[in-house]
């Protein structure tokens, strides 16, 4: 009895979403077959890496001091990342403008934004600093200071997102809809955004993330369970491609942070945490993640190669 | 996988001959498929179709034991569709081409793996000795060794010489990983000969098919599947295409485990090695070779597979302990919280960061998380008492000072009282606030106004009073005409039975009103809701720990004073309040209902039921979520039996299948409603909180959803259930199923009755 290997397309597709500007700007989505599958339907456009690029310098991170060493500015560690990291985007993050730490200034913010989007012409993604005011704030300062560069833009949370697509509507950034785990949520925003006016074709899904060990459960069932049904069973509202911004989660474990001399056995803290990093994001990319963002240059080298090989060692 | 009439009829040939004395093949075929009827009975089908309707009624993927440890098994291709069962296993590869000393190292450096998390032991399980050919000695040698270690061996090789050689030097803890096209008929009389399982490859999935049914058919079912191939896109595609087949496809040829070698896939790579290794342990990896293991690819990879790999109807946690942290001593002060391990990491975590010395106690909580344990009693004054009982913290600590979850701030004066010696303060409300409350010790302020309520409140504190003296001890009832009269049952009716569920403590208004003792607005809902034509009234104390009797017999009397003695639904984890409650009770209307036992720790409160006459409601669980029908029918019949040998009448049960919030359960719910119908067909008594179906949906959106649920339980044979009765979209449901169902005759003007 011969066999014949099943490969079929799923019934639904997930939609593209372009950001970025001129010939470098970067198409995340559009397959039509669950993550890394390329045997069941051919990849539309391959996942990508992105890398995160600080308002503070890196600290505690000698790894990244070292990568960064004689970058002052942020615009100058934009340069540095985007020159050799790999990375195909930069992820402009501003810790820094955290009430509860340095409490930078909105002002000071937007101007290293604005100097780093100078300095380099690769799309971008912006983050905050986490505090949902704080955030609302600089992300309306960035996008309005960088109209036009077509930002991703990780702001609409449920608690913001009818001021959060104004953002898209106004300049015509891309946003990302961010919730915790919860698929019910992760639909409901997605619902709301489209009832203030922000087209599927601007959404970008941030479904929630952890290191591997973490409670990785729950964002591996979240993912599959998003998934499978905008794949198979064509839901229109969960249809939004990916991106996981890892690398706060990664570097703030113990394994990545914990001294070699607290703990011998363990090894080299550096490559500890680029195993860490490059396994949350691989794990992330076969549930599901159409980008990854992470700090350190030798893990978005790892996670490039990875889906070099996975987009490309497919032919039978 | 249970077989479908449809799936032995596609198969059937045909004829409807009628020899198997049914006049149509699918009559017959129907009936196979319900395990009526043999499928011998039919002479005309194929041996091939025989075969295949055995094999598709067998589990999908069978089990193979790699050593001491069990791959396969599994029945759904993501975790969140039930759970993964066997947990992936890693080897480090070891090559006969490497010298002696780097193969004696990787040997000794494997086994410095050896750490626990959170109570699993992590080691690398299996170790990979791969032939180059010709090379006999050595490999067995190799073999010996690994074998040496204590680790199951997976020896590669593609000559039957190196086989055999191997084989005799390692025992049975071993998986031949040795099959192809070309020579799988003598390894398979190698891993027969010495009992282990066959490892089996092939260059395309095509072959690999044919080989594997090559080998079944010579009686080997003991198998692993090789799908390693040149490309990690290529594996990825076999390994997929494998488990696809036969969980989904029917087909149970590739219905065992897999072995892929990540090593070769990345050799000399290994954080790339690292991300394969992550990608294949949620997509289908069942043996995963590495090249190397150490701290840096294990903690990370074996942390992953810990996630995936767990039941996602059990929570992970972690064990009941102290934990100093920042170089804590005996004089740091205490912060307690639950045994949830996301709990638990994430406000370590957020502790840490905050460097203060801080003593971390963690509960048992049965892994729930702070709030959900609450809410279910496992989080209480006395469970925080036990634990530091337990733990024996005021003989290793001398700190006094205990800061509870931020979440709980209302349990706290409750846990002051339970633990007279210390200072209980509350912790902010969110994890995240923690470092800041930490270095600001924002805990010593609260604990100085603490300290101050402690005082003023011991002033009034008295010592424990027997019922009688309870009695006297109550506030005179307050009586009110408020116009609406309890008429009680009609005798033989069938209809609907409503329990009004308003008078809850959830509720801040009726919290105050029970903590004041202050009549008004508690006679106001059980008006209103006997108005809208409620049959009993839930009375919810809250979990009462230190007046819970008094409050029990006060709202008792109050409401059956008030309200021509409506028959009441005690609802509390006090079971003294209970028994006080029941002790002033008035049976006018009938038994007073305790709310309620579980198959659990809550047995108890089945045998005060039927201690005092009283009816049970009795949750098919025991202490959290049953998994599926199975397990709650299990514990509905351990109930039953119970409550029997008690004394009780089986109609003075009613079951309780434990109504699911659909926000996050959408796929239990038939659970649910399935275990309804089956507590229908047995003839028991049946009820539940329904509005638990909607539990955080938008305000207008909860009274569609119940009365949806409601008219689908009702179809099942549910016919009491706990709600709100002012809703009138509810209530409207429940009449015209009432009438759909026969149970009361049918009126124009039903709706108003």
């Amino acid at each position: 009895m011969a066999y014949i290997p099943e490969g079929a397309p799923c019934a639904g597709r997930i939609r593209t979403v372009t950001f970025g500007t001129g010939e470098g700007a970067i198409t995340l989505g559009g397959q039509n077959a669950m993550p890394l599958y390329g045997f069941d339907a051919s990849f539309a456009n391959p996942p990508r890496a992105g890398i995160a690029v600080t308002d503070l310098p890196p600290e505690n991170l000698p790894e990244l001091t070292r990568f960064y060493e004689g970058c002052e500015t942020m615009a100058q560690r934009a340069v540095r990342a985007r020159e050799r990291s790999g990375a195909d985007f930069l992820c402009l993050c501003f810790p820094g403008a955290d009430p509860g730490g340095a409490n930078r200034s909105v002002e000071a913010c937007t101007a290293d934004a604005v100097a780093a989007a100078a300095a380099v012409d690769v799309p971008l993604a912006v983050v905050g600093c986490g505090n949902l005011q704080k955030d609302e704030l600089l992300l309306t300062a960035i996008a309005e200071a960088l109209k036009g560069r077509n930002l991703l833009l990780f702001a609409a949370r449920s608690e913001n997102y009818q001021r959060i697509a104004a953002l898209a509507r106004d300049f015509g950034h891309k946003i990302v809809a961010q919730t915790a785990d919860d698929v019910n949520l992760a639909k409901q925003l997605n619902i709301m955004l489209k009832g203030v006016g922000v087209s599927y074709d601007s959404i970008v899904m941030n479904v929630g993330t952890a290191a591997v060990g973490y409670g990785y459960d729950y964002v591996a069932s979240t993912y599959d369970r998003i998934r499978l049904a905008a794949l198979e069973q064509s839901d229109e509202d969960l249809q939004m491609p990916i991106a996981a911004p890892i690398y706060a989660d990664v570097w703030s474990v113990k394994e990545a942070v914990a001294e070699e001399a607290d703990e011998p056995q363990w090894g080299s803290r550096e490559e500890r945490g680029i195993c860490m990093e490059a396994a949350t994001a691989a794990a992330d990319l076969t549930a599901g993640a159409d980008a990854v963002i992470l700090s350190h240059p030798a893990s978005v080298q790892t996670v490039r190669r990875f889906i070099r090989e996975l987009m490309e060692g497919g032919a039978d | 996988m249970a077989l479908k009439g449809i799936d032995v009829f596609k198969l059937s040939p045909k004829l409807n001959c009628r020899e198997c004395g049914f006049s149509t093949c699918m009559a017959f075929c129907m009936k196979v498929a319900q395990g009526d009827m043999s499928l011998e009975k039919c002479p005309y089908f194929s041996a091939d179709a025989v075969e295949k309707l055995q094999r598709q009624a067998m589990p999908p993927m069978a089990t193979v034991k790699a050593g001491p440890h069990s791959l396969g098994g599994e029945t759904v291709l993501y975790r969140h569709e039930k759970t993964l069962v066997h947990k992936n296993l890693f080897a480090v590869a070891v090559c006969t081409r490497v010298p002696r000393e780097k193969a004696e190292e990787k040997l000794r450096k494997l086994q410095s793996i050896d750490y626990t998390r959170i109570g699993e032991r992590m080691q690398v399980e299996c170790v990979f000795v791969r032939s180059h050919g010709g090379d006999e000695a050595r490999f067995a040698e190799l073999a010996g060794q690994a074998a040496a270690a204590g680790r199951c061996v997976i020896l590669h090789c593609r000559e039957a010489s190196c086989a055999a050689a191997a084989l005799e030097a390692v025992g049975s803890s071993a998986v031949l990983d040795a099959a192809t096209p070309d020579n799988w008929e003598e390894m398979n009389d190698l891993a027969r000969k010495y009992g282990v399982p066959l490892g089996v490859w092939a260059p395309d999935i095509q072959q690999l098919y044919e080989t594997v049914r090559n080998l079944e058919q010579k009686g080997n079912k003991d198998l692993l599947l090789d799908v390693t191939l040149d490309t990690a896109a290529k594996t990825l595609r076999n390994a997929v295409l494998v488990r696809r087949a036969a969980l989904k496809g029917g087909d149970r040829t590739f219905g065992y485990p897999s072995i892929v070698n990540i090593a070769e896939l990345a050799h000399g790579d290994i954080r790339l090695q690292t991300a394969y290794a992550a990608m294949f342990i949620q997509r289908y990896g069942s043996v995963l070779v590495m090249q190397d293991m150490d701290y840096a690819q294990a903690l990370p990879l074996y942390g992953l597979r810990q996630n995936i790999f767990t039941d996602p109807q059990k929570p992970m946690k972690v064990e009941s302990a102290i934990y100093p942290l920042n170089g804590a001593d005996e004089n740091s002060p205490c912060a307690i919280t639950v045994d949830f391990a996301l709990t638990y990491f994430l406000v370590r975590g957020e502790l840490e960061r905050s460097n203060e010395k801080v003593n971390l106690i963690i509960c048992d909580a049965a892994g729930m998380s702070v709030l959900t344990a609450w809410a279910a009693g496992k989080l209480s004054a006395e469970s925080v008492k036990k634990t530091l009982e337990n733990l024996a913290v005021e003989r290793k600590i001398r700190s006094r000072i205990l800061i509870i979850p931020g979440k709980v701030a209302v349990m706290r004066r409750q846990i002051q009282q339970a633990l007279p010696g210390w200072t209980v303060v509350a912790g902010p409300g969110e994890a995240v606030q923690l470092p800041q409350y930490m270095k600001e010790k924002a805990y010593l302020t609260a604990a100085h106004a603490a300290a101050q309520e402690t005082a003023a409140a011991q002033k009034e504190q008295s010592g424990e009073y027997t019922f009688q003296e309870l009695l006297e001890r109550l506030p005179p009832i307050h009586h009110e005409d408020l116009g609406v009269h309890y008429r009680g049952r009609a005798p033989g009716s069938r209809a609907f039975t409503v329990i009004g569920e308003r008078i809850h403590c959830i509720s801040p208004v009726i919290r105050r009103a029970m903590d004041e003792r202050d009549p008004g607005p508690i006679l106001k809902r059980a008006a209103e809701q006997i108005a809208a034509g409620a049959t009993y009234l839930d009375v919810n104390i809250g979990p009462a720990a230190s007046d819970g009797p008094e409050r029990m017999m006060w709202a008792v009397k109050l409401l059956q004073e008030n309200f021509d003695s409506v028959p009441l639904v005690l609802d509390t984890a006090n079971q003294k309040a209970i028994e006080a409650g029941i002790r002033v009770y008035d049976r006018t209307h009938g038994k007073p209902v305790v709310n309620s036992a579980d198959a659990g720790s809550r047995r108890c409160f089945l045998d005060l039921a039927a201690a005092n006459d009283a009816v049970c409601i009795a949750l098919c669980s025991a202490d959290g979520i049953a998994r599926d029908v199975g397990e709650r029918m299990k514990f509905c019949h351990e109930l039953l039996e119970r409550g029997l040998h008690l004394g009780m009448a089986s109609d003075d049960l009613w079951f309780d299948p434990l109504f699911l919030v659909v926000k996050g359960m959408q796929d239990k719910q038939a659970d649910v409603l399935e275990t309804l119908r089956l507590l229908s067909q047995e003839g028991l008594k049946s009820t539940g909180g329904v509005s638990n179906v909607s539990n955080g949906a938008p305000r207008a959106v909860r009274p569609v959803m119940d009365s949806a649920m409601m008219a689908m339980a009702m179809m099942q044979g549910m016919t009491c259930a706990i709600v709100n009765p002012c809703d009138s979209r509810m209530m409207e449901t429940i009449r015209s199923c009432d009438v759909i169902l026969n149970r009361v005759v049918y009126s124009d003007s039903y709706l108003e009755l």
